[in-house]
């Protein structure tokens, strides 16, 4: 019972993000009976998958005290590269693999263009946003890869059972590799410390602009799997593909109770942020609204649910003042009172 | 357009500029920072403030500006009582003050940050020819070889500073207070404040002048008032009163009686760290050994450069020229990394930004700097990290209870405990204390010293950084004095006294 209450209390932010996503359902199936259909849940998760894969991949960057605008654009020249080469008739593991690591190499250029060309992460990587979208155009001369093999498509999108593909099971995979990084390896505590203390950290012996690379390089990777998801269910590689899809990235890791602060979030928050953002979305498709309403709904809810934040940490910062104003007034505790000696 | 003040002050302006203290009394929560300061300053006087760190110089400063209100007791000036409630209530009174760290809009001109909040201007526009007019009036009263439209980046320390005292005469001020104007200058630059203020003083403006240069106060200076310990000793003249007199009145303040050593001194024959004229930004020709077993004190005034000097070592500032022999072998370090590996640690000054992450809970912060020992192939063994916390929360005397706690959450001591526990769990063998009581309650002070005593005794090394003198004194085995960046002075415990460590390190003696 202790140890479940321990869990919750660690667990604090990610379940405020799964309230909001029951509150979310519920409200939709209230309106809509069909809503709670398993098939539509479902669809609520395949629909979150693209959308999961760049949002934990951000993650990484924003906890760090960074941000990444390129994931679309790293997404866009997976898709065009990898349909390229998928094409060219390299068997679709191959593909996948070389996607990966390119999505890697990618990530890791603008982690080298924050530490070693100490450039701000949102200058970088608006950069490099802009540069690889040129690059996709050029790769395929602005044209989509067109006839994507089946062989590779059903790499991504074969059932597992019903409803549930294989995309659905990778996202499962990276989340959980991804989450294992962060929370139990020494890599995951120097990114959360970087980005909460960065001189602390480096003060600490740790090579931090290492560390940073290396998130950067993950957040790449997600990238280029969100875009190879997006290349088998297609059918084609657009160039276009991914464009602005960063935002809703960086809105599902915000959801998620990342902070762009750094040091705060966690790839399960950020995996309910996206399926949060995607309940919505389905949902109001579901009531038959006008889609121009997600837009509106979409931003409500990320300004809602981080101001849930701010909220808490106003009350408990007020709470805790009330605590020293009462032991300062209560003379038994009042004994050593630490305060800097002003000259 | 808007009445604007060059200023037809309704009051003050006429007033002569006398400042009396009343019995003025402060106190912050532990620490009694005046207690019943009474003296008077003369109109048209440069009067100098003297006293050691923590005499209560600053808060004095600050009461008279509005920044803090008293406790008890009035200021007077001029035969009014004025106890202002902030700095701008002073400022339009006529009192001004040009402090250590300056604070100008590096994105405006000179002349916008002279004028800065008194912007002559009509309907909300600013007329900027009006700006420069007044602006460049000021400036060349003050001799200065750059002009309003000039930009802020680019100018020296000096050069800003002449801005600031060029704000205050813009506001008419009739009393300006100086609090170590002179910490960043360079020489030339000191000549021309000096020029400045004996200009100022020509005017009939009254200074106020904190400094701990011995030379300067003489130089300047036509009476001093010392403080010690948030009490008032004695105003006297400055020319007729020599310096060691005047150190001597500074030094004698109660010496904690906790900053003493409770077990025999363990300095052993090796040596731990040899470091061989090291020079870097702003320190040269720095020289010294560190044995093992030794508690070797760093002693010297704010801006000696000591910190400079200890973060160098680490590696944390990367740049210095030099060698470090670390027991005996040569090493180059260059990144706290290497620092570490070398078998260094540092407990740097700025604990809250630079000493634990914030995020992070107690067994985290703990094991951060011995991460590797406490993970294998990358991941980490939470057991491994838990036993660390429990051996060294226990050394430390930190509530064993609290592994999930997060350190921001302690108070200060406890926060300065577990940044040593950390550099404990690394098992360096040569610890850097940048003033490590600094901000931290008496009693965990005294937890503090018992440490590093322990630690010493464990044939380990320690450098302690401290402008606390009674605790140098106390803690130290033997003592290097620092002075605007050079060693001044290497003395042995039995040589230690406030006047002689406090003489050297304002150059009171050996000119």
């Amino acid at each position: 019972m202790n140890k479940l209450k321990n869990t919750a209390k660690r667990l604090n932010r990610e379940l405020a993000t799964l309230f909001v996503l029951i509150v979310i359902v519920v409200i939709f199936s209230a309106k809509e009976p069909r809503y709670m259909d398993l098939a539509n849940l479902i669809d609520i998760i395949e629909q979150a998958v693209i959308n999961g894969f760049l949002a934990i991949g951000v993650t990484f960057a924003i906890i760090t005290g960074g941000i990444d605008l390129s994931v679309g654009s790293i997404m866009a020249v997976a898709i065009v590269a990898c349909g390229q080469l998928a094409v060219s008739g390299l068997p679709p593991v191959a593909v996948m693999g070389i996607g990966m690591l390119l999505g890697l190499a990618l990530g890791s250029v603008n982690g080298l263009l924050i530490t070693k060309m100490k450039l701000q992460p949102f200058i970088a990587t608006l950069g490099t946003c802009s540069i690889l979208r040129g690059v996709a155009y050029v790769i395929t001369d602005g044209w989509p890869v067109l006839n994507i093999p089946s062989a590779f498509r059903s790499l991504f999108q074969n059932e597992v059972v019903d409803g549930v593909r294989m995309s659905m099971i990778y996202l499962l995979l990276m989340a959980v590799v991804f989450a294992f990084v962060l929370k139990r390896t020494r890599a995951g505590v120097y990114i959360y410390s970087i980005g909460s203390n960065e001189e602390a950290t480096k003060l600490s012996g740790v090579n931090t602009d290492r560390y940073k690379i290396v998130a950067y390089a993950l957040c790449g990777l997600a990238s280029a799997m969100a875009g190879m998801v997006t290349l088998a269910r297609l059918g084609t590689g657009e160039p276009t593909a991914g464009q602005g899809y960063e935002l809703n990235a960086i809105a599902a890791a915000a959801i998620g109770g990342a902070s762009l602060a750094g040091g705060k979030g966690s790839i399960l928050g950020t995996v309910l942020g996206a399926l949060t953002l995607s309940a919505l979305r389905v949902g109001l498709v579901v009531i038959g609204m006008d889609t121009f309403y997600q837009y509106i709904a979409t931003g409500l809810i990320i300004v809602v649910a981080v101001y849930f934040e701010v909220m808490k940490n106003n009350v408990i910062k007020l709470a805790s003042r009330r605590r020293q104003l009462r032991q300062r007034t209560s003379p038994a505790t009042s004994s050593g009172a630490s305060a800097d000696k002003k000259e | 357009m808007r009445e604007h003040p060059p200023f037809q002050r309704k009051e003050g302006i006429t007033m002569e500029p006398n400042i009396r203290f009343d019995h003025i009394t402060k106190e912050f929560p532990g620490v009694k920072a005046l207690e019943d300061v009474s003296f008077e300053i003369r109109s048209g006087e440069v009067h100098a403030l003297l006293g050691e760190n923590g005499a209560g110089k600053s808060t004095l400063l600050n009461i008279l500006h509005g920044v803090y209100t008293a406790d008890g007791g009035d200021i007077w000036i001029g035969g009014k009582r004025v106890n202002f409630g902030n700095p701008m209530e002073a400022l339009n009174f006529g009192i001004a003050k040009v402090h250590q760290e300056i604070n100008l809009v590096p994105q405006l001109t000179v002349g916008q940050n002279i004028v800065l909040g008194f912007e002559p201007a009509r309907a909300g526009i600013i007329n900027f020819g009006e700006v420069n007019r007044r602006a460049d009036e000021v400036l060349n009263s003050l001799g200065c070889s750059f002009s309003s439209g000039d930009s802020i980046e680019g100018l020296s320390a000096g050069e800003m500073q002449m801005i600031v005292i060029a704000k205050a005469l813009f506001h008419n001020a009739r009393i300006i207070s100086f609090d170590e104007p002179t910490a960043s200058l360079s020489n030339v630059e000191i000549e021309s404040l000096f020029a400045v203020i004996e200009g100022l003083k020509a005017q009939g403006i009254t200074i106020l002048y904190v400094s701990h240069k011995l030379d300067e106060i003489s130089r300047l200076a036509d009476r001093a008032s010392i403080l010690r310990d948030g009490k008032y000793v004695l105003t006297c003249d400055v020319a007729e009163t020599p310096r060691d007199e005047l150190v001597r009145n500074m030094v004698g303040r109660s010496v904690s009686s906790y900053a003493v050593r409770t077990m025999p001194s363990c300095v052993r024959d090796e040596t731990a760290l040899e470091v061989r004229n090291m020079s870097g930004p702003g320190y040269s020709d720095i020289s010294f050994t560190l044995r093992r077993g030794e508690i070797l004190g760093f002693a010297g005034l704010v801006g000696a450069k000591r910190t400079n000097v200890v973060r160098a070592l680490f590696g944390a500032d990367a740049r210095y020229e030099g060698e470090i022999y670390v027991h005996g072998k040569k090493t180059e370090i260059h990144s706290p990394r290497q620092g570490l590996s070398a078998g260094i640690g540092l407990l740097s000054e700025n604990r809250k930004t630079e000493g634990f992450v914030g995020e992070l809970d107690n067994s985290m912060n703990i094991a951060l700097a011995a991460l590797p020992r406490l993970s294998g192939c990358g991941v980490l063994n939470f057991k491994k990290i838990l036993d660390n916390f429990n051996k060294y929360a226990q050394a430390i005397r930190l509530n064993l209870r609290d592994p999930e706690v997060l350190t921001v959450n302690l108070s200060g001591g406890n926060q300065q405990k577990v940044i040593l526990a950390k550099w404990l769990a690394t098992e360096a063998g040569i610890l850097i204390f940048d003033e490590p009581t600094k901000g931290v309650d008496v009693g965990a002070k005294a937890e503090i010293y018992r440490l590093m005593e322990e630690f010493a005794a464990g044939g380990n090394s320690i450098i302690m950084v401290s402008s606390e003198l009674p605790e140098v004194i106390g803690m130290s085995d033997r003592v290097i004095v620092m002075r605007e960046g050079r060693i001044a002075a290497e003395l042995a415990k039995a040589e230690l006294s406030e006047e002689i460590i406090l003489s050297y390190a304002m150059g009171g003696v050996g000119q």
